[in-house]
C-alpha cells in the first residue's frame, strides 16, 4: 500500500525553503490575540509546527503570519479543578500529555488516541490544539503543488470542484485526527479566545461537516483549554493502520460508558477518520443501551453504523474496505467496554 | 524578508547566526551552521533522516520546526556524538553490529537510537520499536539497528570503566 501516512512521494520535487512569511513569537497571550486580531486571515497559529510546515511545503498554507505559541506558558498547563475536570493547555506538548497522571493517567481512552498519533519525534513536537485543529487531508491536495497542477484545483485551493465527490457543493477532506473522538466519546469542553472574547464549546460541536471550513474556530480565535469531566474508567480508543507506529488513521473508533457488565446506563460512540468531522453515532448507542451489550444487540448496534456514516469516500481505500473497518471497529469497541 | 540574530548552541558551541523567517531548523543547522551530518530527505516529517536530540534528550525532527523558534535553545546532532576523537557508545555499537550500510538514514537513526537509551538506558524491544517508528532505513532491514541499540549499554559501560575492544 505503499507510504500512506504521506502522499508527497511520487517522485515531485518540492522546493527546499518554505514559501516566504513572517515568523511572529508570541510572549503572552494577550499579545498573541492581538496579533491575531490585527492580521486575521493572513496568519496561521504554529504549535508544535508539524502540521503547518508540512501544509506550507505542500503550498496548502501560504500565511503572511506565522504566529508561535509554543512560548506561552498559560497554554502548557494541566490542572484539576474543584469539581474533579481536568484542565490542559492547549499547547501542551502530546508526549507530556501521555505521561502525565491527570491527562494520560486518567483518561484511559484520551492516553491511547495520543499514542495512536504519529511517531515518537513528531509527539515530541506536536501540541494538543494542533492535533484537534489538524488540517483536513484528502489524497487530491496532500500532494505537492506541482503534482496537483495536473489536475485544476478544488475548493480547498482555488477552484470550485471537488475531485473527491465530483458533483458535491463542498469540500469531502476527512479529519485525519486522533485525539478528537476519544475527546468527544469523554464529554471534553474546548475554550475559545480572541481579543476580547472567551466561549466554551463542547468538542462535539467543534467541528463542520465541510472539509474547508472544517471547525467553528473563527478569524483571530485560539483554542486555549481543553477540559475533560471527571468520567468513569470504562472508555476505549481503537485504531486501525497499514502499519503500526507511524501511518494516519483508516478509521478509529472511540467508546465510553457507565454501569457495569453487560448493563449500561450511558454510552457514547464516536468513530474518526472515516469523513469530514468525527461521527457520533446515535443509534448504534440506543441499541446497546436498551439491551445492554450482549452479542445479539452488538451485532445490531454495527448493523446500524452504515446508515450513520454517509459518503466514505476519500483516502486509503475503498469506500466498501472504510465501512467495513467503521461496522469492525464499532463492535471490536463494545466487545472491549463489556469487558471492563 | 527579515533576517534575526539566533543564538543556538549545537554540540556544546554557541553560534550567532542570521536567520531568516522561512529557515526551518534543518536548514540552518546545515546551510548555516554548516554541520551537513543531519540530513535533509522528505522535509515533511515521514523519513526522520533530519532527526536530532532537543536539550531533554528527546528526538526531534529538525525539518518540522521553524530555526527562529530555537533561538536560546541547546540541541546535539551527529557530530556531537564523539569526543576527543574517540565515538559514542551508540556508534561503536552500530559499527559493531553492522547497523550501517549506505549510511544515508545513520545521523537520523543514531540521534533517535540515542534518545531511546536517553529514556530507558536498557530499552525492551518495544521501547526500540516505538522509538524507531517512523525513522526509514531503506537498507539494513532494522534488525541489525535494533541489536546494535539493545547492546548499546555494553559499549557505555566500556567507555567507563576504559576496558578494551569488545570480548
Ligand atoms: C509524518 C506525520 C504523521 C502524522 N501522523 C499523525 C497521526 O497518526 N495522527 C494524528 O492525529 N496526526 C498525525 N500527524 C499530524 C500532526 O503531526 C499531529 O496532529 C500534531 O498533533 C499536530 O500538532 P502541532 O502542534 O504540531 O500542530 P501545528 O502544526 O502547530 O498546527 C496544526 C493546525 O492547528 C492550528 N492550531 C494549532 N494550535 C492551535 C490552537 N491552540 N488554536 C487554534 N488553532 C491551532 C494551526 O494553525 C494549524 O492549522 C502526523 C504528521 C506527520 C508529519
Ligand atoms: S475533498 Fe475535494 S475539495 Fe476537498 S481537498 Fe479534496 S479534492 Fe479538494
Ligand atoms: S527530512 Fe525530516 S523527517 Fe524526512
Ligand atoms: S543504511 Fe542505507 S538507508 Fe539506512
Amino acid at each position: 500500500m505503499g507510504c500512506l501516512h504521506l502522499l508527497p512521494s511520487r517522485g515531485v520535487f518540492i522546493a527546499m525553503l518554505l514559501p516566504d512569511h513572517s515568523y511572529v513569537k508570541a510572549k503572552s497571550l494577550e499579545e498573541c490575540l492581538k496579533t491575531l486580531r490585527e492580521t486575521g486571515e493572513k496568519a496561521k497559529v504554529v504549535a508544535g509546527g508539524t502540521d503547518v510546515i508540512f501544509n506550507m511545503r505542500l503550498k496548502l498554507f501560504q500565511p503572511e503570519v506565522a504566529v508561535s505559541i509554543r512560548g506561552l506558558k498559560d497554554l502548557q498547563q494541566v490542572d484539576e479543578l474543584d469539581d474533579g475536570s481536568v484542565r490542559i493547555g492547549a499547547a501542551c506538548r502530546l508526549a507530556d500529555l501521555i505521561d502525565h497522571p491527570l491527562a494520560g493517567g486518567r483518561y484511559p481512552a484520551f492516553k491511547q488516541s495520543l499514542e495512536a498519533v504519529a511517531s515518537t519525534h513528531i509527539r515530541n513536537m506536536g501540541t494538543l490544539g494542533g492535533n484537534i485543529c489538524l488540517e483536513t487531508r484528502c489524497w487530491y491536495t496532500n500532494n505537492s503543488d506541482q503534482w496537483r497542477e495536473g489536475l485544476q484545483g478544488c475548493y480547498k485551493t482555488d477552484s470550485e470542484l471537488c475531485h473527491v465527490i465530483k458533483s458535491s457543493s463542498k469540500c469531502h477532506a476527512i479529519n485525519n485526527s486522533d485525539s478528537p473522538p476519544a475527546l468527544i466519546a469523554l464529554g471534553a469542553m474546548l475554550t475559545l479566545q480572541k481579543e476580547g472574547a472567551t466561549r466554551e464549546v463542547p468538542i462535539a460541536e467543534f467541528y463542520r461537516a465541510d472539509g474547508v471550513n472544517f471547525s467553528v474556530l473563527e478569524p483571530g480565535e485560539l483554542v486555549t483549554h481543553v477540559t475533560i469531566p471527571p468520567v468513569s474508567d470504562r472508555q476505549v480508543f481503537i485504531k486501525i493502520t497499514p502499519r503500526k507506529g507511524m501511518d494516519f488513521s483508516l478509521g478509529a473508533v472511540a467508546a465510553r460508558c457507565d454501569g457495569q457488565g453487560e448493563q449500561i446506563s450511558n454510552i457514547t460512540i464516536v468513530l474518526g477518520s472515516l469523513v469530514t468531522a468525527p461521527v457520533v453515532l446515535d443509534k448504534p448507542a440506543q441499541v446497546v443501551l436498551e439491551a445492554g451489550l450482549t452479542d445479539d444487540a452488538i451485532e445490531k448496534a454495527a448493523d446500524l453504523v452504515r446508515d450513520e456514516l454517509g459518503e466514505v469516500s476519500n483516502l486509503y481505500g475503498r469506500s466498501i474496505y472504510k465501512r467495513q473497518i467503521a461496522i469492525v471497529l464499532v463492535k471490536r469497541a463494545l466487545v472491549q467496554l463489556r469487558e471492563l | 524578508m527579515a533576517k534575526h540574530l539566533v543564538t543556538l548552541t549545537v554540540n556544546g558551541d554557541t553560534y550567532d547566526l542570521v536567520v531568516s523567517d522561512n529557515q526551518t531548523l534543518l536548514d540552518v543547522i546545515r546551510d548555516e551552521v554548516n554541520l551537513k551530518g543531519t540530513k535533509r530527505g522528505c522535509t515533511t516529517g515521514s523519513c526522520g533522516v533530519c532527526c536530532i536530540n532537543n536539550a531533554k534528550g528527546e528526538a526531534v525532527l529538525s525539518c518540522l520546526t521553524h530555526a527562529l523558534e530555537w533561538d536560546g535553545e541547546e540541541i546535539t546532532t551527529i557530530e556531537g556524538l564523539e569526543a576527543d576523537g574517540e565515538l559514542d557508545a551508540m556508534q561503536k555499537a552500530f559499527i559493531e553490529y553492522g547497523a550501517v550500510q549506505c549510511g544515508f538514514c545513520t545521523p537520523g537513526v543514531i540521534m533517535s537510537a540515542r534518545a531511546i537509551v536517553n529514556a530507558h538506558p536498557e530499552p525492551t524491544e518495544e521501547q526500540i520499536n516505538a522509538g524507531l517508528a517512523g525513522v526509514n532505513c531503506r537498507c539494513t532491514g532494522q534488525i541489525k539497528v535494533k541489536e546494535a541499540i539493545r547492546e548499546d549499554h555494553r559499549f557505555r559501560h566500556k567507555r567507563e570503566t576504559g576496558s578494551g575492544t569488545q570480548d
